[in-house]
């Protein structure tokens, strides 16, 4: 398999990661009350990666 | 029935809403594209994390398409549950908690098809994650190792679908007995961990029990289950799933006085 079909073959994992980040961003920015403050958040969906779109719908969210 | 319509129109739109429909599937996605993208790159991983001592002499042995798919399984066993009860933890609690419960439970309501209409959604959820995620992997051990048939993909899917049910169930059933989600989770947790640990210990002479699912799920890659104990498991995670819904309907009818203006 050489480079350029290689690189095809992971695209869609960064699109994927790219979607969740985006998912999390407009729900936090919508969001009128999250569990912590938003700028953390903020931080931590662009940064960590995977896991913390993950984490904020999962903590942030206050849907309990 | 109509009452079932108009609350799973609910749900469908509370799912939407709070991007759960959007976010779970994601997860899963990226859990089954991880696992073979993970052993392929394994050498190049190592390379560049240190890399082996000098002169050091190490053969990777290819794994088999089966051993990727069963670790994907593996991935979904801690991740995927893990994530699945954190966000159904708080289906029935949360709506208490949060006042819409109120809403509803003024009117004539049945809650069995209350009950119902979040299990179908909370399922549909999960179950089409599920399947995407056990594709993504398939499609990702088709282009990175060798073939796999695609027959033992779907037996296996399916026979661990049972089991994903079974423990959403459980989730579901829990969030409608405990007065707030973290409970929820925790008890969903609880008995998930106990029934494990019952199978380990008594496991060997008990072989139609729900919880070896997994391992029979996992049988059918490389052969079949004893088809007399496979579908005795299932029957039984069948009439556990029934057995939880109606616990759950109950429970929720029970404790309805519970919630928070």
């Amino acid at each position: 398999m050489d480079q350029t079909t290689m690189l095809l073959a992971l695209l869609p994992i960064f699109v994927i990661q790219i979607g969740l980040m985006i998912f999390a961003l407009v729900d936090l920015i919508k969001n009128p009350n999250p569990n912590g403050p938003k700028w953390m958040w903020g931080i931590i969906i662009v940064v960590v990666n995977i896991i913390g779109p993950i984490v904020y719908f999962v903590v942030g969210r206050r849907n309990y | 029935m109509k009452q079932f319509s108009i609350l799973l129109q609910k749900e469908w739109r509370e799912n939407i809403r709070n991007y759960k429909i959007f976010w779970i599937p994601c997860v899963f996605i990226l859990l089954g594209i991880t696992e073979p993208v993970v052993n392929y790159f394994m050498p190049q991983i190592l390379e560049a994390s240190g890399g082996l001592p000098e002169g050091a002499v190490f053969e990777f042995p290819t794994p088999s398409p089966d051993q990727i798919l069963m670790a994907v399984m593996e991935q979904f066993q801690t991740i995927g549950i893990v994530v699945l009860i954190l966000a159904y933890m708080g289906t029935i609690a949360g709506e208490r908690n949060s006042g819409t419960a109120t809403l509803l439970y003024v009117r004539p309501l049945s809650f069995l098809s209350y009950f119902l209409s979040k299990w179908t959604m909370a399922a549909a959820i999960s179950l089409i994650s599920l399947w995407l995620g056990f594709l993504a992997g398939y499609y990702y051990t088709l282009l990175f190792f060798e073939e796999l048939e695609f027959s033992a993909l779907l037996q296996m899917v399916g026979s661990y679908s049972i089991w994903i049910l079974l423990i959403l169930t459980l989730t579901l059933a829990a969030s409608a007995i405990l007065p707030n989600g973290g409970l929820a989770a925790a008890a969903a947790f609880a008995v998930y961990l106990l029934v494990q640990l019952a199978d380990g210990l008594l496991g060997a002479n008990w072989t139609i029990s729900p919880m070896k699912l997994p391992g029979y799920a996992a049988a059918w890659l490389t052969g079949n289950p004893r088809l007399s104990e496979f579908v005795g498991a299932i029957g039984l995670a069948l009439l556990a799933i029934i057995g939880l819904i109606v616990l759950g309907s109950w429970a929720a009818w029970k404790n309805k006085a519970k919630t928070k203006v």
